[in-house]
C-alpha cells in the first residue's frame, strides 16, 4: 500500500512562496483578482500564512505553507452527499469535478481550510492562461479528478499533483524525494531551500518516512484526530 | 351525512369571493417573486460569487432559513400531532393551519437548499449517488418522508371539507374533485377510517417531526471543524426552538386569517395557545444559559472565541435581538392571564417567530467565521442578490398560504355527526402505549 505524503522542514524555509506559485501553474488554479481577494475568495491549493507570536519585544515571527494535509481520517469526506470527494487507495484526498454539486459542505468540515469554491467562472491572466496544463486525469469511474480548469460552482483543493505521480507510474519512473530526479509534487520540485519533501509514508526506505518519524516532526492540528499525512518540522 | 348547511356556507363564502385586497396582495406577492427571479438569473450567470458568501462564511442566509424554515415546519407538526394523538379537541381548529404552514414551510426549505448550491443541475446526484455517511443526505431522507407525511396528513384532515366545498361551489367542482383525489365518499364509515389513518399517521409525525429537526441540526452540530456547533446539545436546543418557532408562526398566521380571511377560531383558544409559549420560552432561555456557563467556565479556547463572537463580536448585535425582543419581551408581554387577548398573543408570538431567525443567524454564521489556522479575519453581508431570493421565497409562501386559505376552509367545517372521537381515545392510548 503506498500513502503519499509530505513533509515541510520550518527551518529550511525561507518564505520565498515559491511552492505557492509553482502549485498554481501546476494545477491551473484560477486568479480571482484584487478584489475577490479582499473579500476572501482567492484559490490556494497551498496557502502561505504569517502568524506572530508573543508580544514586542518578545516576539516570533511563524511562517508556513499549508497544502491540503489529505487526512488520514479526513472529516471533509464522509459529510459529501454525493461522495465527490474521496479517500483513494494512494491516501490522497480528491475531489470529483464533474460530480461536486457545490453544496460546500466539505469545507465547513475540513479544519485546515484547504478546501477553495469556485464563486465565479475560473479567469486565468493573460501569460498564466496561455499557458494552461493541459493534463487531464479521471478516476476509476471516469470522473475528472485532475488538473484541468474546473468549472463555475465546484470546490478545488490540493491533489498533491496527482497528474504526476498517475503518469510517472504509468511510464515507471522513480516516485519520492529520496531518488535522484525522482517525480515529486510541483511545490516540492520547485522549493529552492529542499524543504519539502514528498513520498510514500508506507516506505522505511522513503525521504518522507524517515523524517516524519524526526524528533522535530509534528503535524498541524493533531488534537483534532485528522491524522495529517502532511508533517512539519520545527524551527530549531 | 347531513351537514350543518347554514354553518358550512358562511364558513365557505370567503373562498369564493375575492376582495381587491386581496388581488392587490396577490399582484404584489408575484412582483416580488418575478424580481426574486431576476435575481436567480443573475445568480446563476454570474455564480455564487454574486452572493456575499466567502471563505470562511462557505454558507451565508441560504442556509440560515434553510435551518429555520426546517424548524418552523417541524415545529407545527409536533404542535399539530399533538393534538391528534391525545386527541385534545380544542386545539383541533388549528391542526390544519399548522399542516398547511408545516408543508409551505418545507417546500421553502428545500428552495433555499437548491438556492445555495453551486451546480443545482446535479442535485440529482444525491439520488444517483448518495452517501449514506452524509447528514445531507440523512436530512434529504427524512424530508421526503416527512413531507409524504405531512401531505397525506393534509389530504386526510381536509378530504371531507374539499368535498363539501365542491357541493357547495360548483363552479370549482373540478378542481376540488381532483384536489380530493377523486375519492369522494364522505360517508360517516369514510370519514371514520379517515380519522383512524389520521390519528396513527399524527403518531409518525411527531418522531419523524423531531427526527427531522435533529437531523438537521446534526448537519451543523456533527462538525468538529466548528467548535461553535459541535455540542450534543445542538440537536435538543434546535427542537426546543423550532416547537417554540413553529407554533408562534401558527400563532400569527391563526391570528392574521381571522382578521383578513374572517376565519372563525374562538379567542379563548389563542390565549390557550399563547399559554403554551409562555411555557415554552423558558425552556429557550435554559438552554442557552446552559451553553453558555459551559463554555464559559472551561474556556476551552476554540468554544471560547465562538461564544465571544456570539455574544460581543460583529454579529451579537442578532443574539441580544433574539434574548430581549425575541423571548424576554414576548414573555413579559403575555405572561399573565389576564393579558393574553389575541392581539397579544399575536403580537407576541410575531416577536417570537421573528426572534428565532436571528437565533439561527448567530448558530450558523459566527462558528462558521472561526477559523484554527491564522486566517485573515473572516466576514459576511448578504448581497442584494441573496436578500431578493430571500424576499422572493418568502412572496411565494405567502402566495402558497392564501392560495390555499381561497381553496378550502382553513378551519376544520363544524359538522352535527362529527365522528365520535372520545370512544376512539382508548385506541389511540393502546396504541401509544405499544409504540
Ligand atoms: S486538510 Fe481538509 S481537505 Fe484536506 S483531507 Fe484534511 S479535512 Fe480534507
Ligand atoms: S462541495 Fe462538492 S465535494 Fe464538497 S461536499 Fe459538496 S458535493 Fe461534496
Amino acid at each position: 500500500m503506498v500513502r503519499w505524503g509530505l513533509v515541510i522542514d520550518l527551518d529550511k524555509c525561507t518564505a520565498c512562496q515559491a511552492c505557492v506559485v509553482a502549485c498554481r501553474v501546476e494545477n491551473n488554479v484560477p486568479i480571482g483578482g484584487e478584489e475577490e481577494v479582499r473579500k476572501e475568495r482567492a484559490i490556494f491549493w497551498n496557502q502561505f500564512f504569517s502568524e506572530i507570536h508573543g508580544e514586542y519585544p518578545n516576539v516570533r515571527l511563524h511562517m508556513f505553507p499549508r497544502p491540503c494535509m489529505h487526512c488520514e481520517d479526513p472529516p471533509c469526506v464522509p459529510v459529501c452527499p454525493v461522495d465527490a470527494t474521496y479517500k483513494d487507495k494512494d491516501g490522497r484526498v480528491l475531489v470529483r469535478y464533474d460530480k461536486c454539486i457545490g453544496c460546500r459542505y466539505c469545507m465547513v468540515a475540513c479544519p485546515y481550510g484547504a478546501r477553495y469554491f469556485n464563486w465565479f467562472t475560473p479567469e486565468y491572466g493573460e501569460g498564466h492562461g496561455n499557458h494552461l496544463n493541459p493534463d487531464v486525469v479521471r478516476d476509476g469511474e471516469g470522473w475528472i479528478v485532475g488538473p484541468s480548469p474546473r468549472p463555475r460552482g465546484v470546490v478545488e483543493k490540493c491533489t498533491l499533483c496527482v497528474q504526476r505521480i498517475e503518469r510517472a507510474k504509468e511510464e515507471g519512473t522513480p516516485l519520492g524525494s529520496e531518488h535522484e530526479g525522482g517525480v515529486v509534487s510541483a511545490c516540492a520540485q520547485t522549493c529552492p531551500a529542499f524543504a519539502i519533501s514528498f513520498g510514500d509514508l508506507e516506505d522505511p526506505s522513503s525521504d518522507v518516512y524517515r523524517l516524519s518519524k524526526d524528533k522535530r516532526a509534528f503535524r498541524l492540528l493533531e488534537d483534532l484526530g485528522t491524522r495529517p499525512q502532511v508533517y512539519y518540522l520545527s524551527e530549531g | 351525512m347531513e351537514s350543518n348547511t347554514t354553518g358550512v356556507s358562511s364558513a365557505l363564502r370567503p373562498l369564493a369571493e375575492t376582495t381587491w385586497r386581496f388581488r392587490i396582495l396577490v399582484v404584489l406577492l408575484f412582483a416580488v417573486i418575478g424580481w426574486a427571479l431576476y435575481a436567480y438569473s443573475v445568480q446563476l450567470s454570474v455564480g455564487l460569487g454574486s452572493t456575499g458568501m466567502n471563505a470562511p462564511a462557505y454558507w451565508g442566509v441560504y442556509i440560515v432559513n434553510f435551518v429555520y424554515l426546517i424548524g418552523l415546519s417541524a415545529g407545527g407538526v409536533i404542535v399539530a400531532s399533538l393534538a391528534y394523538v391525545f386527541n385534545l379537541k380544542e386545539y383541533k381548529p388549528i391542526a390544519r393551519i399548522a399542516e398547511l404552514l408545516a408543508i409551505m414551510c418545507l417546500i421553502m426549505a428545500m428552495i433555499f437548499v437548491t438556492l445555495d448550491v453551486g451546480r443545482p443541475e446535479r442535485l440529482v446526484n444525491i439520488v444517483l449517488f448518495g452517501n449514506p455517511w452524509s447528514p445531507l443526505v440523512w436530512d434529504f431522507i427524512v424530508i421526503m418522508i416527512y413531507l409524504a407525511i405531512c401531505l397525506v396528513y393534509g389530504y386526510l384532515g381536509t378530504r371531507s371539507d374539499i368535498v363539501a366545498a365542491m357541493k357547495a361551489i360548483p363552479k370549482r367542482a373540478r378542481l376540488y374533485r381532483m384536489l380530493a383525489l377523486w375519492y369522494t365518499d364522505v360517508s360517516p364509515e369514510a370519514r371514520k377510517k379517515d380519522e383512524r389513518t389520521l390519528r396513527i399517521i399524527a403518531m409518525a409525525a411527531l418522531p419523524m417531526a423531531i427526527a427531522l429537526h435533529s437531523v438537521t441540526a446534526w448537519i451543523l452540530g456533527l462538525m468538529k471543524a466548528q467548535p461553535g456547533w459541535h455540542t450534543a446539545l445542538l440537536a435538543p436546543l434546535f427542537v426546543a426552538s423550532a416547537i417554540i418557532s413553529g407554533l408562534a408562526l401558527v400563532v400569527v398566521a391563526t391570528v392574521a386569517s381571522r382578521r383578513f380571511l374572517h376565519v372563525q377560531i374562538p379567542d379563548a383558544l389563542i390565549s390557550r395557545l399563547g399559554r403554551f409559549l409562555v411555557w415554552l420560552i423558558p425552556i429557550d432561555f435554559y438552554f442557552a444559559f446552559a451553553e453558555i456557563i459551559t463554555i464559559q467556565y472551561g474556556r476551552e479556547p476554540a468554544q471560547f472565541s465562538t461564544l465571544q463572537d456570539v455574544v460581543l463580536g460583529p454579529l451579537a448585535w442578532s443574539f441580544w435581538t433574539e434574548m430581549i425582543v425575541g423571548l424576554l419581551i414576548p414573555f413579559l408581554l403575555i405572561v399573565r392571564a389576564k393579558d393574553r387577548t389575541p392581539r397579544r398573543v399575536g403580537l407576541a408570538a410575531l416577536l417570537i417567530f421573528v426572534g428565532v431567525f436571528f437565533k439561527r443567524i448567530d448558530i450558523v454564521i459566527p462558528s462558521l467565521i472561526f477559523r484554527w489556522l491564522p486566517f485573515p479575519p473572516g466576514g459576511y453581508t448578504p448581497t442584494w442578490v441573496e436578500l431578493s431570493l430571500m424576499a422572493g421565497v418568502y412572496a411565494f409562501g405567502v402566495l402558497f398560504f392564501v392560495t390555499f386559505a381561497k381553496l378550502f376552509p382553513l378551519v376544520p367545517l363544524e359538522r352535527e355527526h362529527e365522528p365520535e372521537a372520545a370512544e376512539e381515545a382508548p385506541h389511540a392510548e393502546a396504541l401509544l402505549a405499544e409504540g
